[in-house]
C-alpha cells in the first residue's frame, strides 16, 4: 500500500509521535498523582503518606496503561481482521471463500 | 546535496530512492495514527475515572478492577462501532450536504 520511501516518512513520523507521546504520558501520571494524593499543605516536604501513595499511584496507572495496552490491541486486531473479511465478502468474484 | 538527477534525494537511509513520496498517502496514515493514538488515550483516562477509585491502598491492580478495565475497553470499541454506524447513516440520509464531511462508504 505505501512504497519504500513512503514507509520511511512514515515511520519517522511514528518515532517523532512516539516521543512527544511519552513526554505527555510523563507529565500526565505526574499530574494524575499529584491531584490524587497531595492534600496536606501544612508543611513543604511530603509526608510519608502521601510518598507512599505516589508511589502506589505510579504503580497503578502504569498497570492500567499496560492492561488497557493489552485489551486495546486484541480489540483491534479483532476489528481489522472482521473489517478485512467483511471487504473480502463485497465482490462476488469466483474465488471467495464461503463456509 | 543530492547528486540524484531525479531531483530530491532523501537524507535518511542510505538506499538509493527513487520512488516519489505521494504527500497525500503520508497525511492519511499520519491522520489514522493520530486517532488510534488519541482513541488509546481516551480509553486509557475514561476506563481509569471509571475502574479506579483514588484510593491507593496498593499499587497493584485487583480482581476487579482488572475485570473492570477489560470489560470497559471492550464497551468502548462497541460504542466507537455504533457510533461510526450511526453518523454513517446520518450521512447517507443528509446526502452530499450533510453535517458532517469525509465519513464515506
Amino acid at each position: 500500500m505505501y512504497n519504500d520511501a513512503e514507509k520511511q516518512q512514515i515511520q519517522k513520523i511514528i518515532e517523532q509521535k512516539q516521543m512527544r507521546d511519552f513526554l505527555k504520558f510523563y507529565t500526565n501520571l505526574i499530574e494524575r498523582c499529584f491531584n490524587d494524593c497531595i492534600n496536606d499543605f501544612t508543611s513543604k516536604a511530603l509526608t510519608s503518606k502521601e510518598e507512599t501513595c505516589i508511589g502506589r499511584c505510579t504503580d497503578k496507572f502504569l498497570k492500567h496503561n499496560e492492561r488497557v495496552g493489552q485489551r486495546f490491541g486484541e480489540l483491534n486486531q479483532q476489528l481489522m481482521q472482521q473489517q478485512q473479511q467483511a471487504q473480502q465478502s463485497q465482490p462476488q468474484q469466483s474465488s471467495g471463500r464461503w463456509f | 546535496m543530492s547528486f540524484y538527477p531525479f531531483g530530491g534525494g532523501s537524507s535518511g537511509g542510505g538506499s538509493s530512492q527513487q520512488q516519489a513520496v505521494n504527500a497525500q498517502n503520508v497525511a492519511m496514515a499520519e491522520n489514522e495514527l493520530e486517532m488510534i493514538t488519541d482513541t488509546f488515550y481516551r480509553i486509557v483516562d475514561s476506563c481509569y475515572k471509571k475502574c479506579i477509585p483514588p484510593k491507593y491502598i496498593e499499587g497493584e491492580l485487583n480482581k476487579g478492577e482488572s475485570v473492570c478495565i477489560d470489560r470497559c475497553v471492550a464497551k468502548y470499541f462497541e460504542v466507537n462501532t455504533k457510533v461510526g454506524e450511526a453518523l454513517q447513516k446520518r450521512g447517507q440520509q443528509a446526502g452530499v450536504g450533510g453535517a458532517v464531511t469525509g465519513f464515506g462508504a
